[in-house]
């Protein structure tokens, strides 16, 4: 009997330690969000009472807010799209056998592991109009005759923070992929040469349905990733001048720990939570409905 | 792939795509050269109007000075031990947790495993202003032991996903065997399942050491002491509102870089297998 009663309650023994980690650290942090988004909070983040829904109808009235959305939906498309294409192409052309695969492949890693602050300030420096070395390498070429200035507008910083997100996003698209690549068998490709098939249908027949999976599931980590992605514009512009190059994180942060707004920025937050819930369903679905097969 | 014909189209497509590798080697390593570079030269020669790509003489002597002029060696540790202690706790919560995944049956295994996934959609930064009331609460802000707990239970998604596919894909036979021969559960998986899973268990631990090495923001918010930084904050000492000495930042930041890349080239063939497919299918 006590043994039944063992097997019963053994499993929920083995997942605890893991539960109350994420449940203090990740679960009551999300509570405490939730509840200070409705609620009337001091500087100090003292909770002074329930405040319904003033915290959101303030962010959502705001100016700035609007452009800091439309600043997060370009950043998370256009980092999304252009790496999760370069990537994919990437990962075909690493595909095949060539002399210094392996080397290259080595390099590719380096985006990858290295810190995105450090990344920030390597891409910051390069591009800095006075002494950048983007300018000393164009000027030594003799491809420009005087210094160019990268960034002339924030619109230009911004773009330039997306370029460097791309430049960071891509590797890890190429690997997934690859290893999606090398699991296919050789043998559909030889099939389909003998029947004629061309490289363009070879890629939409055969690769592109049997790397579907990698792909979706590079693309959602990607989408989550990106979105809440700090370092790299808070190393560069901190969201200035006036916003425009702020994204919904790096305005909470402001918003909370320079502005003293820790109400509203809660806000900033749940809303942030609910544009990802969009996409992190479709993930919960296709991942679980795998598990199931 | 067998070799194919040379002939001028084949011979064409092969300059190809060896002109598009070097270029995307170049472009990747480029800021890598160009912070090198950086941090061998003087502040004068970086500043100057006339500006070189090469150091004209390589200061060495800027990865000595960077050790007085910033606590280096503190940030060094203190990375270090945040990456340790993370890996140690994220590993183990995750393996008892990954096993019961992977091995029992019982009711809310979904949701359990649905609360991992969704997990991964809360990214520390959005949740600071909560994690910072529960470090006050449990008197953890500015503290490296806060910054581990944090590290490891944002990395336990990870770490289950991962590891829960690696257990799936070792058959459970030898562990009944073993059970026959009177070992008990912890001994069927500490003599038996870990050993035969021991690469997808290096691969995960290396994973998070590195997640947790790299890791900035909650860092940035939680720290105070300057003596308590990891490196990611730490060497933004260097990197002031009016003066930004590169030279010293990039020998710095080559510290923080090195191990890493080195730890991640290990890694980088069984961890990709393993996002993409083991976690979704065993």
């Amino acid at each position: 009997m006590k043994n039944k009663f063992f097997r019963k309650v053994e499993p929920y023994i083995w997942i605890l330690p893991s539960i109350i980690l994420m449940a203090v650290f990740i679960l009551i942090p999300i509570i405490f969000v939730f509840r200070m988004s409705l609620s009337d909070v001091s500087k100090a983040g003292i909770i002074k009472g329930f405040s319904g829904l003033a915290n959101f109808t303030k962010v959502l009235n705001s100016s700035a807010f609007k452009l800091v959305l439309k600043n997060t939906i370009v950043w998370t498309v256009s980092v999304v799209c252009l790496s999760t294409i370069l990537g994919f192409i990437l990962a075909l052309i690493l595909n095949n056998e060539f002399r210094g695969r392996k080397i290259a492949r080595a390099i590719m890693v380096f985006p990858w592991a290295t810190t995105l602050v450090i990344q920030a300030s390597a891409w910051k420096f390069i591009i800095d109009t006075d002494y950048g070395t983007l300018n000393t390498l164009l000027l030594r070429l003799g491809i420009i005759e005087q210094s160019v200035n990268w960034t002339p507008t924030p619109e230009a910083y911004f773009m330039w923070e997306i370029a460097c997100g791309i430049f960071v996003t891509i590797p890890f698209v190429t690997f997934c992929v690859l290893s999606g690549l090398q699991s296919i068998d050789s043998t559909y490709y030889e099939a389909a040469t003998v029947d004629g098939a061309n490289y363009w249908q070879k890629l939409f027949q055969i690769t592109l349905p049997l790397v579907k999976s990698s792909l979706t599931v590079s693309t959602v980590l990607n989408i989550i990733y990106v979105f809440n992605s700090f370092p790299i514009i808070w190393t560069i512009t901190k969201g200035d001048p006036a916003n425009h190059t702020d994204t919904l994180v790096t305005y909470l942060y402001k918003l909370a720990f320079y502005n003293g707004k820790q109400g509203q920025a809660a806000a900033v937050s749940v809303i942030g939570f609910l544009i990802l819930l969009v996409c992190s369903s479709v993930y919960m679905v296709y991942t679980l409905r795998k598990g199931d097969d | 792939m067998a070799k194919k014909p040379l002939t001028l189209k084949n011979a064409v497509l092969r300059t190809l795509l060896y002109l598009v590798v070097i270029i995307v080697c170049v472009v990747t390593l480029y800021p890598y050269f160009a912070m090198v570079c950086t941090a061998l030269k003087s502040r004068a020669e970086i500043f100057s109007m006339n500006g070189t790509i090469l150091p004209i003489h390589a200061l060495w002597s800027n990865f000595i000075d960077i050790w007085s002029r910033a606590p280096m060696a503190n940030y060094m540790l203190n990375s270090l031990l945040i990456a340790g202690g993370s890996t140690v706790i994220a590993m183990l919560c995750g393996i008892p947790a990954a096993y019961a995944l992977a091995r029992m049956k019982f009711k809310g295994q979904t949701a359990f495993l649905g609360f991992v996934i969704v997990s991964q959609m809360f990214a520390p930064v959005v949740l600071l202003i909560g994690i910072y009331k529960v470090m006050s609460i449990l008197t953890l802000t500015d503290s490296i032991i806060g910054l581990i707990f944090i590290n490891a239970a944002f990395n336990q998604a990870f770490t289950i996903w991962l590891l829960r596919g690696t257990f799936m894909g070792i058959s459970p036979e030898m562990e009944q065997a073993a059970t026959i021969d009177g070992c008990n559960r912890i001994q069927g998986m500490t003599k038996v399942l870990l050993p035969v899973a021991a690469p997808g268990i290096v691969t995960t631990l290396i994973f998070i050491f590195i997640n947790a090495w790299n890791e900035y923001t909650v860092a940035l918010c939680l720290i105070s002491t300057s003596e308590r930084e990891p490196l990611t904050v730490g060497i933004n000492v260097f990197n002031g509102y009016n003066m930004i000495e590169w030279q010293y930042l990039f020998a710095a930041s080559l510290f923080a870089i090195v191990p890493v890349v080195i730890l991640f080239m290990c890694i980088e063939k069984n961890l990709v297998s393993g996002l993409a497919s083991g976690g979704v299918k065993g």
